[in-house]
């Protein structure tokens, strides 16, 4: 009868009472003073740690003061000897980490602790020492650590092993002369003593290749009593496969009969981890997969969410590679998507995007529609974007597909989830003309009801440019003007703009836009207003019916050939006067480029966000600029524009950099300068170009600034002739001449005296790079293929020692100015050989392609073979001359 | 690297917090973060059962356990099964100390026995013992039994 009370009682305490309830840190330390008392009493002094241990994993923190003070009571304890007691002191001595100066305090004790008989104290004195140590503490004790990992008791020997591993972050040269011992360990019958003993030895050894590849080859061979060093061991094998490489003459890999052998151990754990090391074998063959991937398999119907999930990821990656291999699992795969865990079940879903044909992809759609309905938006996006690939690799099943993105774009769902769709309708209706028209009207229906000003004016915009080209361009009107009635000033000025663009391409259309337009004149918001009074004057809305000439079509839809920073700065500077503002007085210099160049490639392929022809747009303006100057315009058509190189150092007082124009039998330099002076005004600037170490080139014309003023960039041109259609190479080097007059900062003008002065720029080259445009190719293997080997020229090259293979791999492209296909420019850490494709376009408009095959040896000798085609065999061989002269 | 273990009790309160390699201006983050986790994910979760989450390069695994939620995350060589392994490891420690699925009380009444476990199981960030018995006797300076 008495029971059920005490229960209900403990139930209650359990509501109300926390042994730690309203626990302070100065308590606790008042109380801490019992570890000083002559009689101590064991049970209450290991209360007192666990209330400290309590404050310091809830993130209290202690003063340096109160630290020390609890520290050297703490060591008081060593006296009792209750062993509970003593296992607290030896945590709250780590926990406590106290500085250097005070170790000492307790190493005394714990030396004495680590010669003692009693084998627990050895081991925990160990870990304590390790916790605390210092180098000169450690040479010291190194005697009986090294003892210590061949104890004949397991605990102390982990105890010594594991202090090794973490000591050889801090003091790697004495951990390196345990080796021995460490070895000896190795052969311990206790599992635990063998796993930390294999992973000390092979950090000890990691940089010793041959050292490593003989610790694998003689375990392989043994046996591993614990599944954690098993595991260990498969991966140290499969480092050592990755730098060995397939055996040419039998094709068998090395070591691979282990790892399969793995596949059939009893623990989980090797099973699985045999099974990941099989599968990520660089350039592993279908053969060698299959047993890994029906154990993977086994794993995907595993009660335990850790092994689905484990498994479905691995073969999420591998589906990356070898779909083929992939698809026996699709089955179970399927039945995953209803997996209460969401992440197994996205994992499931994308893996099968990958490997699903082209039938399987309506069931697919069905399932995956089910599922999108209770998934976060993160795992909603990653869905989005497998279908988005999907799709364009079935492209006949583009109704579906579009359909399921249409509908879920109707749901609940947050900007980014929105704006991946929305990215993805976008990128179908470029890349899939059939879709087009079906793609616009979800679109246009999307917009009816987006809450996303950003999407509405990024689709408006994009309906603007595509609407028009399609059969029956009247029935997005509607939704257009639409906007115009129904959303804010943002979105209804964007609207406007594309109901301009209907009616610049589409005359039957333009009465009617014109009316559209002409309500849009009373609108509340001035954007709006401006817009469409803009519009209606340019497009010729006061009644007359015109042909829309070509010079309004360039100003809608062409891009605005100005960097948005020079234009701002221009309009800040433009005081309102009866002059009007000149557009064509902004500069056109692009300051930020070879930033927004190095963040290019890295990024993903968006929809709206980044329209694809930001690159060509630039060498349009350029295009255009050139052809502008009269004394330019008959060099042709412009090849190559180089990115700018700098020819002064930052925050210099004129900051100079040079674009390269190329052409057929020309080249330009355009300089663009700034001034940083307010105080002065430069007038008739040029550059002096010493052409003396570029003997092919010889100028021709150069065209001075007039005027520079304080933080306006100007651009001068010097251009120089060179023989036809022939790579010249040259180095040129630089002097800024120019006329400087003070300037009087308070009034802003320039005294009427100038002086004559030179300002001496940095050198730069003419390269072959130069002479390469970058321009990729979609399948490299096909466009190798169709080139054809008739003017193939293939040699081998020693690059000598190098820094590393990813450094030479970069330094050849550079060197080439070529494109890298299909992302091979990126080399893996470690690999000891790579292959490389670039591509480009030769001056002269003469396709190349390149295979580069790169391997590196123990001392860091690079060899590289290089393989060109292309359309013309004296552009094939002036690639390997550019290669053997750089 | 076992970069943390964390307890909470059922209404997100911190128990206990092991750091390894985390600076602490980081380690709020990963608090609030893992016990949001926890809440948008463990009701209704039977005891023990594992779920596991990662992001980027991080691996997370975690569990209910009684009143309190176990959670550990690492990186590299703790993937989502070896940190399984160390959350079992964990699991069975507690229910050796504690008798059953604690509840927060029962946690806190033996938190010291708690803390000397954990420091047995985790050290440094790496994973030290796995067996419950010998854990047993080695937070009370007994030699494991096989020896």
């Amino acid at each position: 009868m008495a029971q059920p009370l005490v229960k209900k009682d403990d139930d209650r305490d359990d509501e109300e009472y926390s042994p730690f309830l309203g626990i302070e840190k100065g308590a606790v330390l008042q109380e801490a003073r019992v570890f000083n008392d002559p009689q101590l009493d064991a049970r209450r002094c290991s209360q007192v740690i666990t209330k400290l241990l309590y404050l310091l994993n809830q993130g209290e923190t202690f003063t340096k003061v109160e630290a020390t003070e609890v520290f050297f009571s703490v060591t008081k304890l060593f006296q009792s000897r209750d062993i509970g007691l003593r296992r607290m002191v030896y945590l709250i001595i780590k926990e406590l980490s106290p500085s250097a100066d005070e170790v000492i305090i307790v190493t005394s004790s714990l030396m004495k602790d680590m010669n003692s008989r009693t084998d627990m104290y050895r081991a925990n004195a160990i870990r304590v020492l390790c916790r605390i140590t210092d180098g000169t503490l450690l040479t010291q004790i190194e005697r009986y650590l090294k003892q210590a990992i061949v104890d004949k008791n397991p605990v102390v020997a982990s105890a010594a092993l594991v202090s090794g591993i973490h000591l050889l972050q801090t003091n790697p040269e004495i951990v390196k002369r345990w080796s021995n011992e460490v070895q000896e360990a190795i052969q311990s019958r206790a599992a635990l003593v063998q796993f930390h003993a294999l992973a000390l030895l092979h950090q000890i050894r990691q940089n010793d290749r041959l050292a490593v590849s003989k610790l694998v080859t003689s375990l392989t061979k043994g046996t591993v009593r614990s599944p954690l060093a098993q595991c260990l061991l498969i991966r140290y094998t499969s480092q050592v496969i990755r730098e060995s490489g397939v055996n040419t003459q039998t094709g068998d890999r090395p070591f691979y009969d282990y790892l399969e052998g793995c596949l059939r151990h009893k623990a989980e754990m090797v099973i699985f981890e045999a099974a990941r090391a099989i599968t990520e074998l660089s350039g592993v063959t279908t053969r060698e997969l299959t047993p890994a991937i029906t154990v993977l398999q086994l794993f995907l119907s595993s009660s335990k969410p850790v092994l689905r999930f484990a498994a479905v990821r691995t073969l999420n990656k591998v589906a990356m590679t070898h779909p083929m291999a992939v698809t026996n699992c699709n089955i179970d795969m399927e039945s995953l998507i209803s997996d209460q865990n969401r992440s197994i079940a996205t994992l499931a879903i994308t893996t099968l995007l990958k490997t699903g044909n082209e039938s399987s992809v309506d069931r697919l759609m069905k399932q995956i529609t089910n599922f999108m309905s209770d998934i976060a938006d993160e795992f909603k996006i990653v869905v989005v974007e497998a279908i988005r690939s999907l799709c364009l690799k079935f492209p006949l099943k583009y109704r579906s597909l579009m359909n399921f993105l249409s509908n879920i774009l109707r749901e609940e769902g947050g900007f980014e989830y929105k704006k991946a769709i929305v990215d993805s309708i976008v990128i179908l209706i470029r890349d899939i003309p059939d879709a087009k028209e079906s793609g616009l009207l979800h679109l246009c229906e999307f917009i009816e009801d987006c809450e996303f000003t950003y999407l509405s004016t990024q689709i408006l915009h994009f309906l603007g440019n595509e609407g028009p080209k399609t059969s029956d361009p009247s029935k997005y009107i509607r939704y257009i003007y639409n906007r115009v009635i129904l959303e804010n000033a943002t979105v209804r000025a964007s609207a406007v703009s594309t109901l301009a663009k209907f009616g610049a391409m589409i005359d039957s259309l333009k009465p009617r836009i014109f009316i559209l337009l002409r309500r849009c004149l009373f609108d509340n918001d001035d954007e709006v207003r401006d817009r469409a009074t803009l519009y209606l004057n340019t497009l010729g809305g006061d009644g007359s019916v015109v042909e829309t000439d070509k010079d309004v079509k360039e100003f809608l839809f062409g891009s605005l050939d100005i960097p948005l920073t020079n234009m701002e700065t221009s309009l800040k500077n433009y005081n309102p006067s009866e002059e009007p503002f000149d557009i064509d007085s902004v500069p056109k210099e692009v300051k930020s480029q070879p930033l927004a160049e190095k963040k290019a490639p890295g990024k993903k392929p968006t929809g709206l966000g980044a329209p694809p022809t930001v690159p060509t747009s630039a060498a349009d303006a350029y295009e255009r600029l050139l052809s502008s100057i009269p004394e330019f315009a008959s060099f042709g058509k412009l090849f190559k524009s180089s990115a700018p190189v700098e020819l002064t150092e930052a925050e210099t007082e004129y900051a100079v950099n040079v674009v390269k124009h190329i052409f057929d039998r020309h080249v330009v330099f355009h300089y663009n300068c700034t001034n940083t002076i307010p105080e002065q005004l430069l007038e008739n600037v040029s550059v002096i170009v010493d052409a003396s170490e570029a003997e092919e080139f010889s100028e021709i014309g150069s065209k001075p600034l007039k005027s520079l003023p304080y933080d306006t960039p100007g651009q001068t041109f010097v251009a120089f002739e060179k023989p036809e259609g022939v790579p010249a190479v040259g180095k040129f080097s630089n002097m800024l001449r120019f006329t400087v007059k003070e300037v009087d900062p308070s009034t802003g003008e320039a005294e009427d005296d100038g002086v004559e002065d030179e300002y001496q720029l940095e050198d730069f080259e003419v390269v072959a790079a130069d002479y390469m445009v970058k321009v990729g190719v979609s399948n490299f293997r096909n466009a190798w293929e169709s080139m054809g080997p008739d003017f193939e020229r293939i040699d081998e090259y020693g690059l000598g020692p190098r820094e590393s293979l990813a450094e030479s791999v970069n330094t050849v492209i550079n060197l080439l100015g070529m494109q890298p296909c299909e992302g091979t420019e990126v080399v893996p850490t470690n690999s000891r050989s790579h292959s490389c494709l670039l591509s480009g376009l030769y001056i002269g408009n003469v396709k190349v392609l390149v295979r580069l095959s790169f391997g590196i040896d123990a001392s860091k000798e690079v060899a590289m073979k290089l393989a060109v085609r292309s359309e013309d065999e004296n552009v094939s061989d002036t690639i390997h001359e550019i290669v053997a002269s750089g | 690297m076992l970069l943390a273990v964390l307890i909470a009790n059922s209404e997100g309160n911190i128990l206990v917090e092991r750091f390894n390699g985390v600076p602490v201006e980081e380690r709020s983050h990963w608090r609030s973060f893992l016990v949001k986790l926890g809440a948008e994910n463990l009701i209704g979760v039977k005891n023990e059962e594992l779920l596991v989450a990662c992001h980027k390069s991080v691996y997370i695994t975690y569990t209910v356990f009684g009143d309190v939620s176990v959670y550990v995350v690492g990186k590299d060589e703790y993937d989502e099964l070896a940190l399984a392994e160390v959350i079992f490891v964990i699991t069975s420690a507690l229910k050796d100390v504690c008798g059953k699925p604690p509840t927060e009380r029962l946690f806190l009444d033996k938190y010291g026995k708690i803390c000397l476990c954990l420091d047995e199981i985790v050290w440094k960030g790496l994973l030290d013992n796995t067996d419950k018995d010998r854990i047993k006797r080695l937070v009370r300076l007994k030699p494991p039994t096989e020896f």
